[in-house]
Parts: structure tokens; C-alpha cells; sequence
């Protein structure tokens, strides 16, 4: 019985294996890439906090925590994919890159431990309003197009303009 | 000329915003008219018929734009008065019901676009209210994801006095995944699975065959969310005995491997543990800063006695006694090592089997997993305690180990299990011995199929040790 699976294994892993991965982004390492300016973490104005570390921002951003302080459920909104704000975000923030992301709330969904999937805005301006309007909504802008209509928090103790503020975004090196 | 152009149209409004222009362009160019108007070179006359033609000129252009304006504000010819109402008046689906208490729309600044306002945007922006405990019929409520396999498989299992197992291509579990947001703390989650029975037909398991398959409601879940310390959900769930039955629930294509651990094999596939459960489970965090602890509580029917499988073995309708089953389970994932979680649980329960005294359970289970993108090395380890009534207590210990990583769309794998029950067992007497390695590879074709190859060796007590080999196709859609 043996030989006989073990040679249709090996013949479908041939198959398979002889192709090439398809269909995975992988992360540019830091070397690849260089620094193009910071990117703000937002939230509603009713927000009590001001400041996450950036290992806590990481576990609200994978869903890990459900609620703030006041007891306004964690709405994540995220830009499209593609965009240079996300791709900063996943890199710095999650350290996973798209479709381990995405693999990430499916499980989490799966598990019951994140409530709800991420909303995918596909301006900055959307991002703003939808942050505006809803009080437990986190989201990221260029620090340009931060309005007083959203409150920015620091992380790790520093604000975007500040000197070692850690989430920029990144350029791949030509 | 003038008056022709004031007059002509005979309308006020139209001659006062003409009027209105005419001494705005004399207020916007009063150093330019007053220039020419005192010049002394004699061109005054001249300049200011210039200026003149020019201004009628714009005058001209005014008006047409004035007409244009008014036209478009009378409504377009079929257009009803209802439907004008209609957009005055907000639709009675539109209108909620209790005024959401977010703040007004901001002013867009100046020069700003307003957003176009994508599909999800549209969709995303009204969906939050926050009196939201009610049930927004306008939203779609039902999520539905799903989750499948099927798998090639053959080995040397042959156990005596029976057909040895055939090489077959098996159809695995189809798991319909359902989520639905009931409002903003209550929640619904679902696993509906399509699954092979021992008859070989799908959709309903007839006894008497071998190949059926069945519809199990595998998850049936309540919950409600008040905080990140409470939760609390009623149902059926998955017991969160260790971590990888509340980790990887009935989706091959989120494991890794082609299959559960032995010590987590569901319980109508053999397995020892109360995978399953019907009752209530609270759980949350505890505030406990960066160690991150997290408790899990339950309490519910129990596992009918399994002597050696029951038909069905998890009680959804009627528990077969008084006494229910309660499980603990305390854990930690420390913010300064994501990826590493650490735990135990202690479950208990009182078991009846038929025609023998009842028999006390208590599974004391620990695990330490380190799980990243890349890399994971989960270790579990558990032992599970019965006590008939005046009995000695049997000890089935068990644990296994795994470890892989990913390289690229690769992920080599290798896992070690490890499970002793006693042949007197009185609960399970027919589990035995079962101790081996199996190594796989991985690959994810796409980012929702993966292609796994799997092999096998399994040493068993007083029998010819197993070895199989698995391809399975796992997808998500």
C-alpha cells in the first residue's frame, strides 16, 4: 500500500513543487528600503488615550484588544492595499505583510477573539471622517492630512514630528 | 443701453445681482477707475469707454450665467413633487431612530475635494452608531466564509481480523464559517460542517452504511462582549482544554499540518478529549499590564461516556446527569514577546457510563506556544485522571511538540506525539499506546489554497507499528 501512495505523493509534489510561489507579498527588508516621512496614529477626539506603546498599538491593530478604556469597542480602519500608509503600518506595526494579515483576522475571526475585521477606506480623507464619526474608530494619516476633526496619540511617547518616532513610511530604494 | 439690459428681462432679482456686480467691480478696480477718471493726459474719456464696454461685456456674461442658475433650480420635467419631498424629507429607513450621538460631519477646509467616497466608505460611515444595541436591519448581518480539504492518504494499519486500510482519496470536512455582528456587543458565530460519517454518504449519516456524511453544527455561539476583561458567550463551543482546540477549531488550511494532534482528534474520530462542550463560557483579560494574562471559564454538559466511541458524543439536548462539567483555564501572552503564549487549565467532570460506577474526569493540561509568521513551535503537554467510584485512578498522559518554519511560500514541519492510556482505561480502553514523529512540508500555492505533504510513523503497544502518507489540498474560500 505503501509504495504505491508514495509514488502518487511524489508525483503531485513534483507537480506542485516545480512551480513557482505564486501570489505572496513579501515584506521589503529595512535595507531595501529608506525613510519618506512618519505617519500619524489617530482616534476619535472622545478618545481618552494619548499615548500606546508601540507594542500595544501592535496588539490593537491585530485585534488582541477589543475595547478602550471607555468602554467604545476597537474599530481598526485601514487603507486599501497597494497604499503606502498600509504597507507602512503592516511593516512596523503588525511585521507581517498582506496575506499574512489578512490570514491573521481570518483566524482571529475563526478563534472569537476579534470582534470585528478592519474597515478598508481608500483616501485619507475617508480615513479622517470615519475616524471623526466614530468614537472607537484607530486609524493612520500623513501627518498632511491631519485635521483637528481627530485627535493624534504618541506612541512610544513621541509624536510624528518628534526626533526617533518610530512608524515612517518607507520607499523601496531604486 | 443700460436700461435696456436692466429691464429686458424684467426680472428684479436678476437686475439686483447685476447691480450688485456692477459695484462690486467698481468697489474690486477703484484705483484703476479713479486713476483714469483724474488723469490728465485727456484719454479719460477714452479709458473709461473701454472700461465700460468691458464691464458690459462681463455684465453679459453674468446674466447668462444668472439664467443658467435659475433654470436648474426648477425642477427637471418628470421629476415628481414627491419626489422632492422625498429628498427633503428623510426616508423612514434612513432615519434612525434614536439620534446617534457622534458629532456632526466636519467642514471640509477650503480648497479641499470632498471625498468621492468609496463603496466600503458609504457602506462603513452610517454602520456606526453608538446606541447601537439594537438590530440595524440595513446592514447585511450574515458573514459566511469557507473551509475545505481533500486529501490522499494510505498506510499499513492492519488490524486484526479486519481489511487493512485502502489508499484513498477522502473528501474532508466542508466548514461553513458564519459570523454575524447582532448589534454592537452581541455577536453570533457559527461552524457548520459537512463531514463523512463512517458510511460513505454526504448529507445525512445513515448507520447501517459506511461512506454517508453528515451536518454537524460544530460551534453555536452567543456572545456577548461588555469589555476587554468580560465576555461571555452561551452555546455550544470548543473547550478550551491546552490551546490548539481553540486555536485551529475545523479548518485544515489554518494548520499547518494535515491534521489535529491525536491528543486533539475530534471525538467522533477517536479522540480523548471533551473536545466539544454545551453551556456558557466567560472569558477575558485580566489587568495584569504587559504579562497579558487571560482567563477562560466554563461550565457545561460534558462528553457522554465514551466506552469506546459514543454515538454522539457531545450532549446538545439532554446532559445524562445533574452534574456539570466545569473547566479553568489561565494563560499569558506578555505584550514584549508577541507570539508567545503560556498556560494551563484543569477540566472536571463526572462521567456515567452505562452499567459501571460513575467515574470521575479531571484533565490537567499546560502548553507553551511561541507562533509567528514565520516560525512556530507549539508544545502542549496534558494528563487526563479518572476515578471510578471507589477505584484507583488511571492516568493517560500525553503530550506533542511542533516546530516549523516558513520560507517564503515553504514551511517544512515536524511534530512529535505521544499519548499512553492503560488497556484497563474504563473510559477509553482502546487508545493504547501511540507515540511517532511525522514531517511535512507545507506550501501555500495561494493565499487561501495550501498543498501539504505529510508522512507518518506511529508506534502502537503489542501491534505492528503504522506508517501513512498524506497529500491533502486545503483551501479557504
Amino acid at each position: 500500500m505503501i509504495p504505491r501512495t508514495a509514488a502518487l505523493v511524489l508525483l503531485l509534489a513534483a507537480a506542485v513543487f516545480s512551480q513557482r510561489a505564486v501570489g505572496r507579498v513579501e515584506p521589503t527588508s529595512p535595507k531595501e528600503s529608506k525613510p519618506q516621512g512618519s505617519l500619524a496614529v489617530v482616534v476619535n477626539q472622545s478618545n481618552p488615550i494619548n499615548e500606546l506603546s508601540l507594542a500595544e498599538l501592535r496588539t490593537v491593530f491585530l485585534g488582541g484588544r477589543t475595547h478602550w478604556p471607555n468602554g467604545r469597542r476597537i474599530t481598526l480602519v485601514m487603507m486599501e492595499p497597494g497604499q503606502p500608509e498600509r504597507d507602512a503600518v503592516l511593516k512596523e506595526v503588525c511585521r507581517m505583510d498582506e496575506s499574512d494579515f489578512r490570514r491573521h483576522f481570518l483566524q482571529g475571526l475563526l478563534t472569537g477573539e476579534v470582534l470585528v475585521s478592519p474597515k478598508t477606506l481608500a483616501t485619507p480623507v475617508g480615513v479622517r471622517k470615519f475616524v471623526f464619526n466614530v468614537p472607537g474608530a484607530i486609524g493612520y494619516l500623513r501627518p498632511s492630512d491631519v485635521d483637528d476633526s481627530v485627535k493624534v496619540i504618541r506612541i512610544d511617547g513621541r509624536l510624528p514630528s518628534d526626533e526617533g518616532y518610530e512608524l515612517r513610511l518607507r520607499e523601496a530604494a531604486e | 443701453m443700460k436700461e435696456s439690459i436692466l429691464f429686458k428681462n424684467g426680472r428684479s432679482t436678476s437686475c439686483m445681482r447685476i447691480l450688485c456686480v456692477l459695484l462690486l467691480t467698481a468697489v474690486a478696480n477703484p484705483r484703476s477707475l479713479g486713476a483714469q477718471a483724474s488723469s490728465p493726459t485727456g484719454q479719460t474719456s477714452t479709458v473709461d469707454a473701454q472700461t465700460l464696454q468691458t464691464l458690459l461685456q462681463r455684465m453679459d456674461r453674468l446674466e447668462a450665467r444668472v439664467r443658467q442658475l435659475e433654470s436648474e433650480r426648477v425642477p427637471a420635467k418628470g421629476e415628481s413633487a414627491f419626489t422632492e419631498a422625498a429628498k427633503s424629507t428623510p426616508s423612514v429607513a434612513s432615519a434612525p431612530a434614536v439620534p446617534p450621538l457622534t458629532p456632526p460631519a466636519p467642514s471640509t477646509p477650503l480648497g479641499e475635494p470632498m471625498p468621492s467616497g468609496s463603496a466600503q466608505e458609504r457602506e462603513a460611515e452610517p454602520s456606526e452608531h453608538v446606541e447601537a444595541e439594537r438590530m440595524d436591519l440595513s446592514k447585511t448581518l450574515l458573514r459566511v466564509r469557507g473551509f475545505g480539504d481533500v486529501t490522499l492518504h494510505g498506510d499499513n494499519f492492519h488490524p486484526p481480523n479486519l481489511p487493512g486500510d485502502k489508499t484513498t482519496f477522502t473528501l474532508g470536512q466542508l466548514n461553513l464559517f458564519v459570523t454575524s455582528d447582532i448589534s454592537d456587543r452581541f455577536k453570533f458565530l457559527g461552524e457548520i460542517v459537512f463531514e463523512a460519517g463512517p458510511d460513505n454518504i454526504y448529507g445525512q449519516i445513515r448507520p447501517e452504511n459506511t461512506n454517508s456524511f453528515g451536518v454537524d453544527v460544530e460551534r453555536y455561539l452567543l456572545t456577548y462582549s461588555y469589555n476587554n476583561y468580560f465576555n461571555i458567550s452561551a452555546g455550544r463551543y470548543h473547550t478550551a482544554i491546552g490551546y490548539y482546540n481553540t486555536a485551529y477549531h475545523h479548518s485544515t488550511w489554518l494548520q499547518t499540518t494535515t491534521g489535529r494532534p491525536f491528543l486533539f482528534a475530534f471525538e467522533d474520530q477517536g479522540g480523548i478529549l471533551p473536545i466539544h462542550n454545551v453551556g456558557v463560557e466567560a472569558y477575558g483579560l485580566i489587568p495584569s499590564g504587559s504579562v497579558g494574562l487571560h482567563y477562560v471559564a466554563e461550565v457545561g454538559n460534558g462528553r457522554e461516556s465514551r466506552s469506546p466511541i459514543a454515538e454522539e458524543p457531545v450532549q446538545n439536548i439532554i446532559s445524562d446527569k445533574n452534574h456539570k462539567a466545569v473547566n479553568f483555564e489561565l494563560f499569558a501572552r506578555p505584550l514584549k514577546f508577541p507570539g508567545l503564549q503560556a498556560g494551563f487549565s484543569v477540566y472536571h467532570d463526572l462521567l456515567v457510563p452505562f452499567a459501571q460506577a460513575p467515574v470521575g474526569e479531571t484533565i490537567l493540561a499546560a502548553h507553551a506556544v511561541y507562533s509567528k509568521t514565520n516560525f512556530e513551535w507549539l508544545n502542549e503537554a496534558l494528563v487526563v485522571r479518572h476515578t471510578p467510584e471507589g477505584g484507583h485512578t488511571f492516568q493517560t498522559p500525553g503530550f506533542y511538540s511542533q516546530i516549523s518554519e516558513r520560507f517564503g511560500s515553504y514551511r517544512p514541519y515536524f511534530r512529535y506525539q505521544y499519548v499512553n492510556a492503560s488497556s484497563q482505561e474504563p473510559i477509553f480502553p482502546d487508545v493504547g499506546l501511540r507515540a511517532g514523529p511525522s514531517v511535512g512540508l507545507r506550501y501555500d500555492a495561494s493565499e487561501s489554497v495550501a498543498l501539504k505533504l505529510q508522512y507518518d510513523f506511529t508506534s502502537l503497544r503489542d501491534q505492528r507499528s503504522v506508517q501513512g502518507a498524506q497529500a491533502q489540498i486545503g483551501f479557504t474560500f
